[in-house]
């Protein structure tokens, strides 16, 4: 009796000339459904805006921009870290490829952490969820992006964990490479959020 | 086989140019908004750092142009969405409104 190995990560011609999908496609139904769900989202801001220009033009003046620039920098460094893990372990990598995720996770973990101090610095300048239309909708929107941000933080322990098992391979990263791109996708919708709240003034 | 399809990238080097361009522009914002308070372009500044700063992500972080075509035009759509929106939030806004009114 003959048997026959199939490769892996060797996707099937058709699907190569398509283009690939990075790390599952369950992620992607995933990530599709989180761009529904800001979108949404950021028609109420639109929305919002067009009806009270005065109070979105003010709003901004009376947020902590510093807490708005480290989150940002939070998120895109610790978004290139775990790109980092992604491409050292295609090159084979794999112990580079964990200290890179370790690195993501420390840095990602910094994100919760300046939202509280964000919280308490706005609640000790009075700013809580009824100071006016900016503060409900820029509630409302940072904390459903650091719901999506903590699943990430859960997503990336996870994916650690079988990283240290050695569950991943230069031939099977799928798991991590979903994880990243999941990342990627909520660093993107956080750049906006930034934008919306802390730049526009 | 055909070798001239591209295949997912390796290199730290681009990531690394990509992060440093992505840190610069986070840094510049805030500052934006602060030294052209009230012009009317801030806007359009803002909206075109929003593009640019999303398009980097997918294009170097997820390697969109390696993808299968749904999820490129999703990332590309989603990236698109909100510097449309704001320019025709800033150029239309009381047409916006007043579509929007319930």
């Amino acid at each position: 009796m003959t048997s026959l190995a199939i490769p892996l990560n060797q996707a099937p011609a058709e699907t190569v000339s398509k283009g690939r999908v990075p790390g599952n496609k369950g992620i992607w139904v995933g990530i599709c459904c989180e761009f529904v769900e800001f979108i949404v989202l950021f028609v109420v801001y639109f929305v919002a805006r067009a009806h009270f220009p005065d109070a979105f033009e003010q709003g901004a003046d009376r947020l902590s921009r510093l807490s708005g620039t480290v989150i940002t920098l939070l998120m895109v460094t610790s978004s290139f870290f775990i790109a980092c893990s992604v491409a050292t372990m295609r090159a084979g990598q794999q112990r580079r490829s964990l200290y890179w995720l370790i690195a993501g996770l420390i840095v990602s973990l910094g994100y919760p952490i300046a939202k509280y101090f964000e919280i308490q610095w706005n609640l000790a300048h009075g700013i809580n969820g009824e100071s006016g239309i900016f503060f409900t909708v820029y509630y409302y929107l940072t904390f459903n992006h650091l719901v999506h941000a903590t699943w990430g933080i859960l997503g990336i322990l996870w994916v650690l964990a079988r990283h240290l098992f050695g569950g991943y391979s230069p031939e099977d990263y799928a798991g991590l490479e979903a994880l990243a791109c999941y990342w990627h996708a909520t660093d993107i919708i956080w750049l906006v959020i930034f934008s919306f709240f802390y730049v526009l003034a | 086989m055909n070798d001239s399809i591209k295949h997912p990238s390796s290199a730290i080097a681009p990531l690394s140019t990509a992060w440093l361009i992505l840190v610069a522009l986070t840094l510049i914002s805030p500052f934006l908004g602060q030294w052209l308070h009230g012009a009317g372009w801030l806007q359009l500044l803002v909206a075109g750092i929003v593009w640019v700063k999303g398009w980097l992500i997918a294009r170097q972080f997820i390697e969109i142009e390696l993808t299968h075509p749904f999820i490129r035009r999703v990332m590309q759509g989603f990236i698109l969405f909100t510097p449309v929106m704001l320019l025709l939030t800033v150029f239309l806004g009381n047409h916006f409104a007043r579509w929007a009114t319930l």
